[in-house]
């Protein structure tokens, strides 16, 4: 097993190196000139070329990527091209953001995706269930973008109106409210629900499927031969068996979301690893994109590993070879 | 490999396309094992009907593609009209029997530029999945079949957008104002919707080859390659004679859920402001341009292209889980 | 045991996760204030958050951040009122004394009260480090007018006597606009960047960053304290918090519902009247120092010709773009006509009003025929087998100004101009297009300042070329004399009222030479809600509406 992981690790690292030079070639060939955003308004001339020399910027393409990485996995992750900031705390300020809006949505899906897909194997082709397969689809079809500025539109707006209250119920602008579970409940419920959308939808369908295999399956009849009940049996064996796969597939998911959640911050202004690239992608701030690119990338393969692993544990009829 | 990883992998690189995880669900379930035979055709067509959701789907579709086709024809208003003082005199009215979607800010009946923009997107997810379906089957088959150097170069070049985030990376190859290809010839930038098609297709062709690839590792074991292979049939043959037929189940399902998830993306990449750009109207930049609008009485102005939007993607993928049902019977209990 | 262990893994995920997502409780520990006398807490939305506090450095250069942090912590030697008068800070005894020389000097009279927050006295050392770091600095954002000096005298502490090499009339913006007097006595020797860019304990102003590095919680908030040592008037609050709302709705929504006391967001339509649900909340819409105008570029066909780039004028209907796109926002706006803004109405000269302020077709006919244009059957202009058609660019996404492009080229079309719109990315516009030349026309705004000059855009030495490197801020690319002798002229006058003549001569010039077409100047809307707060609000449009803050309380 430790073989197995050291392994995929090491098939990673030149992954994430082209990547990290993809990142370069695109950002410096196509992205904006990090030294021009700072001198935009500047009367000075020569602003421009002091910046550019500050920045490294004169120096050839090649000369500049190999000093960039030199320094990177020596743990020097230096500044931001546009703001001088540090880039490691940048990044460690945007990662804690996204970890915790990620957290509440995986959290809340995986709950409401269990219980939805149970409930639709349990009761499957029963009009409940095609109630909830025809949700699913909708949130598969939904532009998360839209239902976030919809959701903002009616549920902070209108519903106030509605209820007649200057009072805030749904707040969803991060740093205007007050400290606090109430006003952390306010802040976060919109970006989670939006987040949400298309991991319930996904993930219900998913438990569905591999709870109805379960169901299917010889053990579950036998079960039920020796009498126990139907209850008993769908929640004992049933979802514990095909929890399994799911779990599996959160994880994947999960390690996704680092990089996955720039519409859902977009739409709602919060601060986080996709308002981090938006932001650096607009300043053609390579400094700040490499890094970001392979930080994402580490979480995806962890994430990945971890579903592996855990897969093989679950289910022994697969073996890591 | 195990098939999990395989799975995964798909499951993974459809999000390139997707933009985000929750729609991949959908392919999942698309590429479950298919075999047919052309006789079968009929029957499938018969099973395809009797799937009622996806027929309606097919129904709406056929529909929005006809009054997106005929939109000069059938609009009610020309969707960007002089903007004379009379049309300026009637911006932003709530809608209306006159403007059944209302006007925008400068006075333009939105329904027509809804049905302007809805073409778009329809050319985007048609012209994306047709082209990445080219791609992806030629590049599948040449390593489902040859296996060798193609085969790897495909499985690394699928590694590495594994672990990227596509929408990043979309966005980042979307800033190239003079792409080109290889330095041979121009592309037309992103901006524009024939550029937004190579784009997406350039980036979302990879699941379609892997899903090829696979169904060709399983198939090119079967009694009758072997038998075609020992009665001296080429290369080329049993792949255009034998392998691609019995492929097409999948292909098809797959192709038509890339559709909705062309659409999507198109939209999500406007949204961001990377995508195509005026003169050009999608549903995303309609949607783009009229976010100041949460919370006032104009939010119409998003509303209406996001449901229509919603609905056509929504129809792309019912028309996919159709087509699966009725090429797979083993599916259906 | 397989079953089980299913269970278990799952909330082992959960778990990993929870831990990861950990960061949150500690964002929650709020910055209190710190045993400060004075009490209370404002909270202040921020639209942007500051990029960096190195000031003087090109990591800096956001008015925001000027805003919000610089001019509260550290002193500048003039500071301009909201009519966009200099006027002498607390830091000075009196107006600065200027001899027009040659040499050009300049006498600053530092106040004897006026000390760091350490108590150790601002002197005229204090200038001259800054002067130096300014010219020799690397990484610095504008050394324009400081590299004219030739040496500070600081014999006395307390008057600073700054010597120039060559005439330079923009002096009043010297250790004032995007810069700040620095203490050197904190900073001689060490690394000035490093020690500023994430925030610093020191101050010369009413306000200090709490905790110095830590009064700035990165993507969230600014946390000011008063300064204990400051000789000037203190302020009333005991702390006050810029909290980063980056959207105007959003703001908005803030500002009404009481989580902040005060904004100053972009405006977007149906702002005010969401504002004027709350009786409690006040606002003041002003007419603030960017612009927005269609930049011409006279080395682009058809607009090399002057006759044309009139025609575009006298075609455009400025009046239809104000009303769709300034009204609808904040129910008022007016036509600019010129460079300068009415802001600063003591240089303002409305130039372009020759032209009128809506669309006069009948000139255009005129002027082109003149020119020898002809229209074809299609109804465009054409001279020699050409047409007049052209691209026009701008920040694609930005969506007032796609809109009034689209007004513009349905505009121009019934003139008989044929408008192709190309929207680059901001950055392609404003790094490559606009430098190199790649476009016709632009529309893109421009920051108007107290100080007039404007030979940056418009004098002909300013054009980027391959020669220098694309340098250069005048993308108009208009060589003319009647515009380099005025403007050339208003940066070296140091005579005010000879500068000013050459400033209006200058806009004339602009306007006779059709350079480019101004549109209207943004709208600012400052609202507080007064049930919160009183004092004298104010919005200024160089210095933001905080530059009071000291003089502000709480309800």
């Amino acid at each position: 097993m430790t073989r197995y992981i050291g392994r995929r690790i090491l098939a990673a690292i030149p992954v994430l190196l082209l990547a990290s030079l993809l990142v370069f070639v695109l950002v410096r060939q196509f992205g904006a000139d990090p030294a021009r955003t700072r001198c935009q308004q500047s009367r000075d001339l020569k602003c421009l070329a002091r910046t550019r020399v500050q920045l490294g910027l004169d120096r050839p393409l090649p000369v500049q990527y190999v000093d960039f990485m030199g320094d990177f996995v020596q743990g020097d992750w230096g500044t931001s091209e546009r703001t001088d900031q540090s880039v490691a705390e940048s990044i460690g300020i945007a990662l804690g953001e996204t970890a915790q809006l990620a957290f509440w949505g995986v959290a809340f899906s995986s709950v409401v995706a269990i219980s939805v897909g149970v409930y639709s194997a349990n009761k499957a082709y029963s009009p409940g269930d095609y109630f909830f397969t025809g949700l699913a689809f909708a949130g598969i079809a939904m532009p998360t973008f839209w239902f976030g500025l919809i959701c903002i539109n009616y549920l902070t707006f209108h519903l106030k109106e509605l209820l007649n209250t200057n009072e805030v119920i749904f707040f969803s602008i991060p740093n205007a409210t007050g400290h606090g579970a109430i006003n952390g409940f306010r802040e976060l419920a919109l970006p989670v629900l939006v987040l949400s959308v298309q991991l319930v939808a996904g993930w219900s369908r998913y438990q569905r499927s591999s709870m109805l295999d379960e169901l299917d399956s010889d053990y579950i009849r036998t079960a039920r031969s020796k009498g126990l009940t139907r209850r008993r049996v769908v929640w004992k064996h049933g979802l514990r068996n095909s929890l399994g796969a799911l779990v599996t597939v959160i994880a994947i998911d999960a390690g996704a979301l680092f990089g996955g959640l720039i519409v859902t911050e977009r739409v709602f202004s919060r601060p986080g690893m996709g308002t981090l690239f938006l932001n650096a992608l607009g300043n053609g701030d390579s400094a700040v994109l490499i890094p970001w690119m392979i930080v994402t990338g580490v979480f995806i393969i962890i994430f990945n590993l971890f579903a592996d692993i855990l897969y093989g544990v679950l289910d022994p009829r697969v073996r890591v070879a | 490999m195990s098939s999990f990883d395989e799975h995964r992998q798909i499951r993974e690189s459809g999000a390139a396309i997707a933009g985000s995880v929750g729609s991949t669900a959908l392919i999942d379930e698309a590429t479950s094992e298919l075999v047919i035979v052309r006789s079968q055709w009929r029957s499938v067509a018969r099973r395809f009907f009797h799937h009622r959701v996806a027929t309606l789907a097919l129904l709406i579709f056929i529909l929005l593609a006809l009054a997106a086709l005929g939109a000069n024809f059938i609009s009610p208003y020309d969707p960007n009209p002089p903007l004379t003082a009379s049309v300026l005199s009637s911006a932003r009215e709530s809608p209306s029997a006159q403007h059944l979607f209302g006007t925008d800010k400068l006075g333009r009946d939105q329904l027509s530029r809804i049905l302007v923009a809805l073409g778009q997107s329809l050319q985007v997810g048609l012209g994306v999945a047709l082209l990445s379906t080219i791609i992806g089957v030629t590049v599948g088959s040449l390593a489902g079949f040859y296996r060798g150097w193609i085969d790897a170069l495909l499985m690394r070049f699928t590694d590495l957008f594994l672990v990227l985030p596509a929408l990043a990376v979309l966005l980042i190859a979307a800033k190239n104002p003079e792409p080109s290809f290889f330095g041979l010839f121009d592309l037309p930038p992103a901006t524009s919707t024939e550029g937004m098609i190579l784009l997406l297709a350039a980036l979302g062709w990879m699941p379609m080859a892997r899903i090829v690839r696979g169904e060709y590792l399983s198939l090119r074991e079967r009694e009758f390659v072997e038998a075609a292979r020992a009665a001296g049939a080429g290369g080329p043959r049993i792949i255009l004679r034998h392998l691609l037929p019995n492929s097409v189940g999948p292909i098809v399902v797959f192709a038509t859920l890339e559709v909705g998830l062309a659409i999507l993306t198109e939209a999500t990449l406007s949204f961001l402001g990377a995508g195509v750009q005026i003169p050009a109207i999608s549903l995303g930049n309609l949607i783009a341009d009229a976010e100041d609008t949460v919370g006032t009485d104009l939010a119409y102005l998003i509303l209406f292209p996001g449901l229509v939007l919603f609905l056509i993607v929504l129809c792309a993928n019912f028309i996919g889980d159709g087509l699966r049902d009725a090429l797979d019977p083993r599916a259906r209990k | 045991m397989k079953v089980s262990s299913g269970v278990s893994s799952f909330f082992c995920l959960v778990l990993g996760l929870a831990l990861l997502g950990g960061a949150w409780v500690s964002t929650t520990a709020g910055a209190s204030a710190r045993g400060q006398s004075t009490p209370g807490t404002l909270k202040i939305a921020a639209e942007q958050e500051p990029s960096c506090m190195d000031w003087i450095g090109s990591c800096a250069g956001s008015s925001w951040g000027i805003w919000a942090a610089g001019i509260e912590t550290l002193p500048q030697a003039l500071t301009v009122t909201p009519a966009g008068d200099y006027t002498p800070s607390s830091v000075l005894a009196g107006e600065p004394i200027l001899e027009i020389g040659p040499p050009q000097k300049i006498t600053y009279n530092i106040n004897a009260a006026a000390v760091w927050s350490d108590n150790t006295p601002i002197t005229s050392t204090d200038f001259e480090y800054t002067w130096k770091q300014i010219t020799t600095g690397k990484d610095i954002y504008d050394k324009t007018g400081y590299e004219d000096i030739a040496s500070i005298d600081t014999t006395d502490p307390k008057a600073a006597v700054v010597t120039f090499s060559e005439p330079f009339s923009g002096w009043r913006d010297l250790f004032g606009g995007f810069s700040f007097i620095l203490p050197s006595h904190l900073l001689e020797g060490k690394n000035r960047a490093k020690i500023m860019k994430d925030g610093y304990s020191f101050s010369g102003g009413p306000w200090k960053l709490a905790g110095g590095k830590s009064g700035w919680k990165k993507t969230k908030s600014i946390t000011l304290v008063p300064n204990q040592n400051y000789w000037g008037d203190k302020p009333l609050i005991g702390t006050v918090i810029f909290q980063f709302i980056t959207e105007s709705a959003s703001e908005i929504q803030a500002v009404k519902s009481g989580q902040v006391s005060s904004a100053y967001p972009q405006p977007q339509i149906g702002a005010l009247d969401q504002l004027s649900e709350n009786p409690e909340l006040k606002y003041e819409v002003s007419f603030g120092s960017v612009f927005e105008a269609f930049w011409l570029n006279a080395k682009a066909f058809p607009m090399d010709s002057l006759a044309v780039r009139k025609s575009l004028i006298y075609a455009t209907d400025r009046q239809a773009i104000v009303d769709e796109i300034v009204k609808p926002s904040v129910n008022e706006g007016r036509v600019l006509q010129s460079f300068i803004v009415p802001t600063f109405p003591q240089y303002y000269e409305p130039a372009f009003s020759i032209y009128g302020t809506s669309a006069n077709l009948s000139k255009v006919n005129e002027l082109m025929t003149a020119d020898g244009w002809k229209k074809g059957s299609d109804e465009i202009w054409a001279k020699n087998g050409r047409k007049a058609e052209f691209d026009v660019q701008t920040t694609a996404g930005n969506e007032a100004r796609e809109l009034t492009e689209q007004l513009w080229q349905s505009q121009l079309a019934q003139a008989g101009f044929k408008v192709t719109i190309k929207n680059p990315s901001a950055d392609v516009l404003f790094g490559i297009n606009g430098p190199k030349g790649r476009f016709s026309a632009a529309l893109y705004a421009q920051v108007g300042t107290p100080d007039p000059s404007l030979c940056g855009i418009f004098c002909s030495a300013n054009i980027p070329t391959k020669k220098n490197g694309f340098v250069g801020n005048n993308w108009t690319r208009l060589t003319s004399a009647a515009i380099d002798t005025p403007w050339t002229a208003v940066d070296s006058e140091l005579d005010r009222t000879a500068r000013t003549v050459s400033v209006k001569e200058g806009q004339n010039a602009l306007a006779a030479e059709a350079v480019s077409i101004p549109l209207y100047q943004k709208p600012n809307i400052f609202v507080w809600n007064t049930a919160q707060i009183g004092g004298p609000l104010q919005d200024n449009p160089t210095l933001g509406p905080f530059f009071n803050l000291n003089l502000w309380y709480l309800k």
